[in-house]
């Protein structure tokens, strides 16, 4: 931004600020954008979901292991 | 835009989806006009408002990397991503650029943001005279003042645009705001 805030510049700063209060009246986000930015998080967010399930760590092979039974005698 | 940090600062460590739904839709409304002023002052309006639907896509598509903490950050941050859509779309369509935005067009905003915010006898002096300094200026210099001080890019978003270096942005919008006073005194 500059650095010497003249009449100048903050006249023209002042119209980007009013521009921006207009464009926000007269171009007010549509419902339409806004339902696809609520599938792209969703879509995110199952992937999130898919990825913690399939991270998740495999039950430790030692907590399942039986003792053998024992060898039949010949 | 106080709020905004906050807000997605929240999105990043929240879970829930219901949540986060919530926070996407309250960070697009905040940040839709700061990113239309610049989408609506260079594309068609049929255009701006297909490639403002897809920059908000690639933001809350990118919100839990942002790692920013303050407005300023994550508005440059949205800015960026803004810049490179409108850059990729026009490569695409050249035909759908819209420069500069129609002085009548122009009035009609200022006209319509005395809804949101009255305007006084000095803010209308000020802005006469703003538009005065871009009537007044070459085209080259126009596009520099507008992108610079109205749309609010920094010398350096302005220089990568233009693959020019800091510097040389710098002094070109200097000299381009003291030719355009010269004129208009």
């Amino acid at each position: 931004m500059p650095n010497k805030n003249t009449d100048a510049e903050a006249a023209l700063q002042k119209l980007g600020h009013r521009l921006r209060l207009g464009w926000a009246k007269t171009h007010p986000v549509s419902d339409k954008s806004l339902e696809s930015v609520k599938n792209t998080v969703r879509e995110q967010w199952e992937q999130e979901q898919t990825v913690k399930r399939t991270s998740k760590p495999a039950p430790s092979p030692k907590k399942n292991r039986q003792p053998k039974p024992p060898e039949p005698e010949k | 835009m106080d709020d905004l940090i906050k807000l997605v600062r929240t999105y990043r460590v929240t879970a829930a989806l219901a949540e986060r739904l919530r926070l996407a839709d309250a960070i697009c409304r905040l940040i839709a006009p700061e990113l239309g002023g610049f989408i609506f002052s260079t594309l068609k309006p049929h255009a701006a408002q297909e490639v403002l639907q897809d920059i908000l896509i690639s933001i809350s598509d990118s919100l839990r990397k942002f790692e920013g903490r303050s407005n300023g950050e994550f508005g440059a941050w949205c800015k960026t991503i803004a810049r490179r859509r409108v850059c990729d779309h026009l490569r695409k369509k050249a035909s759908d650029r819209l420069q500069p935005m129609p002085h009548e067009e122009i009035l009609d905003l200022v006209d319509a943001s005395e809804q949101a915010e009255p305007m006084t006898a000095a803010d209308r002096h000020d802005l006469e005279y703003a538009l005065k300094l871009l009537d007044g200026s070459k085209p080259e210099c126009r596009d520099y003042l507008w992108n610079h001080y109205v749309i609010g890019f920094d010398y350096g978003e302005i220089a990568e645009e233009r693959n020019l270096n800091y510097d040389n942005v710098r002094m070109k919008i200097g000299r381009c705001l003291e030719e355009a006073k010269s004129l208009v005194a």
